[in-house]
């Protein structure tokens, strides 16, 4: 091996660079960039600033915080939905001059105050969803009366009460604990904040109502079309959004007992600003309490440390309108390009030599014939892609196709067939049970059971996830093909856990081993992977002394024995190290031997290519799929072999003009049944000098 | 700097130089089955070059000219050499180019003459003669004609086009540097020839070069006269993977050290014959067909120029066509000659008044 290829497979040995991708498949990935921001501006200000997040800071700093929180929260909510409240600030203040009037001048009791500013509150929310979500009024300028109507009824009020209020004094500990007390240490407007926000994550992830708010944000049209009542449910978010505010501004009424012309002006815009900041797109449809909570702190820190640095007014608000525009800004962008972003570096491919291709001609047991020449077909353009085929004992053919059914051809001369089952799926590897049942690896939807009277049903579609894996592989996406052990365990393979079924190639051009060996136990209904990180693991069939099977891994070339009782259990032994083309679908053949599919044959430029990822990795980038390199299907061969791995023939289909394509092979009564996944037909083949009487079911379970 | 910068950033984002677009088969290009469903077909195995002398096609095919009469090809001459191309001159005279670097005339004024340049043309591409000039293309100084791929790959720009005046004999170099010249026109205004790697049609005159028609979809090669234009051959399609492959410089270097030539990612006169050529996303028979659009590394495509070498109509023969490789076509009475090199047959097919071909 050359230098420079060593240091390419070492590169791409230990550079996961298939983790980027697989990262931002994933929606907290939207969190990423204002968690970059807080830890930058919590860096730069903790710095800058001697002792400021000192104890005394903190504290302070964090009671106020969970005034805003309140807010920002408010604002995700509607946001969320679609709408924008630009009331909160007012909202905030009239919170405030309300329960001071209330407590101070009415002098209610301080539960009821409480009721009655939040119910002041939602009085306005109430007026904006009215507005905004029946009457369909532009949440923008609609909001930006009720701030105005709002802050004069603020002004009226506290011309008329404002003496009142600070002439009385309030004798409530309770009222006092409001605004200056705290829970296990903690300011009890941060206790207030959290609880509020943990709601608001579990309402928004976890249930009915919460994912009727997103729906709608995310499309309103099509919330409306599944039945949504959209215009209730944006009602509903502005409601919440006038309480919550209304909430803050009872905490800061507790807390400062004072009210004054300027309480909660400009506040909207630090809550937008928090709110943008924090990952909540303005469009609606994408936001969290986290997002929120985030881009509130930040918000926070850096209106005080401005304060601190002694900026002015003036200033920090210039400073706040360019990071909102900022923020916006990058929303849009990171809306538009994610996905964009996502599909260039998704496929990573990465460093995979095979041994050197044998010979297919001369004295090679490769060598090309004309063996397959007399197949006949069966079901000739009546069937669409039997990816595999399997004889009951009344020798009727059962085969997948594309729609998703598995067809039936009935003994003797099959030119009359039925769909036996319609599975949905693409049904790909099936085997009989001992009781009769056809178990089937259905492409998509995981491995199933149809009885005997034609029943579907699930036997599993999820299996262990992996501790350190980024995506989530417990979900069977491409469970392939099957055979059942002696006591009835299943083992399967489920070929790649990166891509879906029809994205193969794609799994091909990153040559990693993305494909694992599944079982499935019957009797204890439990499903757990044995063997990870396979090339593609693809056909699996039983060996004769019940303790291992074979399996067939396509895109190594190679074929494998993996014990899983007796004295070898668990360990994995190569048998064909180097096949000249792509193994798939593996099976017993009536010696004892074992009948192997080649799909397609090795390239010496895909070989070649395969230790190149970059090239790869470009060619993915820049040219149209169409047009990318594949390995060569269009050729396949059937040959057969024995445990030792010694190959004791090869049948070929020279050109392939009769029967093109060939991913599985069956042995039933003296001949040979072929299928292919893009073939439409299925192949039959007289065998000579083997056991006329042989059949799989007997093989396995000892019976016709 | 600021070049090498933009290489760079072109490089890692696909565009400018490092984009891989190909313009699509539209317009005068449109494709079509035309190659196929002609009923004339006429094989001969390796036909590589057509010519029209004394109202005869002749074709020529490894070291022997073949002559076509009443529907078949009749062996007329061989010679100790490969024949690399043929060219009329006037109407009775043929000249024939040899491997060994020599020019043979045939017939005519000229004929029995043997020219050979003092400095070796190895890769004569195609010739085309006036009365008394022969016009010589040489396709590269590095590469013999077999070696096509090869010069491809290699991105070499060593080809030129010469004259040769026939009664005195002496060879004028008229163009250098190209990138595998394999076609020419002589015309009033100054010849014409087909730049292969380049896909585009030039024309020399007195002030330079003058680029005719840019950015063809395929590789073009010999120039036939027509009654109202120009018939060109275009031997290979360009795809987009060998318009990517052409840009991976590493990945060209070792597939041309370490694969067989007959399995390169590389235009071919005739592809698909061998499973190990690589197959395109595409290519894969689906219901045991091959999709006629499928990318291919061999087409048959010819094109009808008009007077000033633009395209008006194409004859095709598409990825699951049976008539791919077109390098040469000669007009003759309302007929016109396709030589299939890939295929080994020469098609014939009636000259409509449109200007293209009958479909």
């Amino acid at each position: 091996m050359a230098v420079s290829d060593r240091i390419t497979r070492w590169r791409y040995r230990y550079v996961p660079d298939h983790l980027l991708g697989e990262i931002l498949t994933k929606r907290w990935v939207d969190n990423a960039i204002p968690l970059l921001i807080l830890l930058a501006v919590a860096l730069v200000f903790g710095s800058l600033i001697p002792d400021f997040f000192g104890p005394a800071s903190i504290s302070s700093l964090m009671r106020q915080w969970g005034e805003f929180a309140l807010i920002v929260l408010a604002l995700m909510i509607v946001m969320v939905a679609g709408g924008i409240d630009l009331s909160v600030g007012s909202t905030f203040a009239l919170g405030n001059i309300v329960a001071l009037a209330l407590l101070n001048v009415a002098e209610w009791p301080v539960a009821a105050v409480i009721v009655g500013t939040l119910a002041c509150g939602a009085a306005v929310g109430l007026v904006n969803g009215l507005l905004v979500g029946y009457l369909r009024l532009r949440a923008f300028l609609t909001t930006l009366v009720t701030l105005i109507i709002v802050r004069a009824v603020v002004d009226m009020l506290l011309l008329k009460y404002s003496v009142a209020i600070a002439a009385a004094f309030v004798d409530s500990d309770f009222w006092y604990y409001l605004g200056e007390g705290y829970v296990l240490g903690l300011p009890f407007s941060v206790v207030v904040a959290a609880i509020v926000a943990i709601v608001a994550h579990l309402v928004l992830t976890r249930s009915r109502a919460g994912w009727h708010v997103l729906a709608t944000g995310g499309s309103r049209r099509s919330a409306h079309n599944v039945g949504i009542s959209v215009r209730r449910v944006i009602c509903a978010t502005y409601v919440v959004s006038g309480t919550l505010s209304a909430l803050a501004g009872l905490l800061f009424a507790s807390r400062l007992g004072g009210a004054g012309a300027d309480t909660g002006v400009g506040l909207e815009i630090a809550a937008l600003t928090a709110a943008v900041l924090g990952g909540n797109s303005l469009g609606g449809g994408r936001g969290s309490a986290a997002k929120a909570i985030m881009g509130s702190i930040i918000v926070m820190i850096m209106v005080n440390g401005l304060v601190r640095l002694g900026i002015t007014r003036g200033g920090s608000s210039l400073l706040l309108g360019i990071i909102l525009l900022a923020a916006v800004a990058i929303d849009v962008r990171w809306l538009k390009n994610r996905h964009k972003l996502l599909s260039k570096v998704y496929v990573s491919p990465t460093y995979a030599e095979l041994p050197p291709a044998p010979a297919t001609e001369g004295e090679s047991p490769y060598a090309l014939n004309d063996r397959l020449r007399p197949v006949e077909a069966i079901g000739l353009n009546r069937i669409d892609g039997p990816e595999d085929v399997i004889l009951d004992e009344d020798d009727n053919i059962y085969a997948g196709n594309r729609t998703g059914d598995i067809v039936r051809f009935h003994a003797p001369d099959y030119s009359r067939q039925e769909v036996f089952a319609h599975v949905g799926g693409r049904p790909l590897g099936m085997a009989f049970a001992r009781d009769g049942s056809l178990l089937c690896c259905i492409g998509g939807m995981g491995l199933y059971r149809i009885t005997r009277d034609r029943k579907i049903e699930k036997l599993t579609d999820e299996t262990n996830r992996s501790w350190f894996s980024v995506i989530d592989d417990s979900r069977l996406r491409l469970a392939d093909d099957l055979d059942i052990a002696p006591d009835g365990r299943v083992f399967f393979s489920e070929a790649t856990i990166r891509y879906e079924m029809h994205e193969w190639p794609v799994d091909c051009l990153e040559s990693r081993g993305n494909g694992r060996i599944i079982c499935f136990n019957p009797s204890t209904g439990v499903t757990r992977t044995v063997l990870k990180n396979l090339l593609f693991p693809n056909g699996i069939c039983m060996t004769l002394d019940g303790q291992s099977f074979l399996f067939a891994e396509t895109w190594a070339c190679r074929v494998s024995r993996y014990w899983f009782d007796g004295p070898k259990q668990r360990q994995v032994e190569t048998v064909i190290a180097d096949l000249p083309g792509y193994p798939d679908n593996i099976n017993r053949a009536s010696d004892g031997s074992y009948w192997l599919a080649l799909v397609g044959m090795r390239t010496p430029a895909l070989d070649l290519a395969l230790k190149m990822p970059g090239f790869r990795k470009r060619m993915a980038r820049r040219i149209a799929p169409d047009e990318w390199m594949y390995p060569n299907i269009n050729t396949g061969c059937v040959l057969r072999f024995d445990e030792t791995g010694r190959i004791i023939e090869t049948l070929w289909d020279l050109g392939g003009e009769n029967h093109p394509m060939i991913t599985s092979m069956r042995e039933h009564k003296g001949y040979l049944y072929i299928g292919g996944i893009l073939n439409n037909r299925v192949g039959r083949l007289k065998l000579a000098g083997v056991d006329a009487g042989w059949t799989g079911q007997r093989s396995y379970w000892g019976r016709a | 700097m600021i070049v090498e910068f933009s290489r760079a950033f072109d490089n890692l984002f696909g565009r400018g130089e490092a984009a891989v677009t190909v313009p699509p088969l539209d317009g005068a290009f449109r494709p079509n089955r035309a190659l196929d469903e002609a009923a004339a077909r006429f094989p001969l195995a390796g036909v590589d070059s057509l010519a029209m002398v004394s109202s005869e096609v002749l074709a020529s095919s490894g070291r022997a000219i073949h002559r076509f009469d009443q529907g078949r090809w009749h062996k007329r001459s061989e010679y100790d050499a490969e024949i690399l191309c043929l060219a009329a001159i006037g109407k009775e005279c043929l000249a024939i180019a040899l491997a060994t670097g020599e020019i043979v005339i045939e017939g005519g004024c000229f004929g029995g003459r043997r020219y050979k340049p003092a400095q070796p043309l190895a890769c004569m591409t195609a010739m085309a003669g006036t009365d008394s000039e022969l016009y010589i293309a040489n396709g590269s100084a590095k590469n013999g004609p077999a070696d096509w791929q090869r010069d491809l790959l290699e991105r070499n720009a060593s080809g030129s086009v010469w004259r040769l005046d026939l009664e005195s004999g002496t060879f004028t170099r008229l163009a250098d540097g190209l990138a595998w010249p394999a076609g020419l026109a002589p015309d009033a205004e100054g010849p014409v020839f087909s730049e292969a790697w380049k896909h585009q049609l030039v024309r020399i005159d007195q002030r330079g070069f003058k680029v005719l028609y840019a950015d063809l979809p395929a590789y073009p090669g010999r120039i036939a006269p027509a009654t109202d234009g120009y018939w060109l051959a275009l031997f290979a399609p360009r795809s987009q993977l060998v318009e990517f492959v052409l840009r991976e410089s590493a990945y060209r270097r070792r597939m041309m050290a370490e694969v067989p030539q007959a399995f390169w990612v590389a235009p071919k006169l005739r592809s698909g014959r061998s499973f190990c050529e690589s197959l395109q996303g595409g290519g894969v028979k689906h219901l045991g067909l091959l999709k006629p659009w499928a990318p291919t590394m061999s087409a048959g495509l010819c094109v009808k120029l008009d007077r000033a070498f633009q395209p008006r109509a194409s004859l095709h023969s598409r990825a699951d066509g049976r008539t791919h490789g077109v390098t040469s076509v000669a007009e003759h009475d309302g007929q016109v000659f396709i030589a299939a090199c890939g295929d080994g047959v020469v098609v014939s097919l009636p000259v409509t008044p449109l200007g293209g071909a009958e479909a």
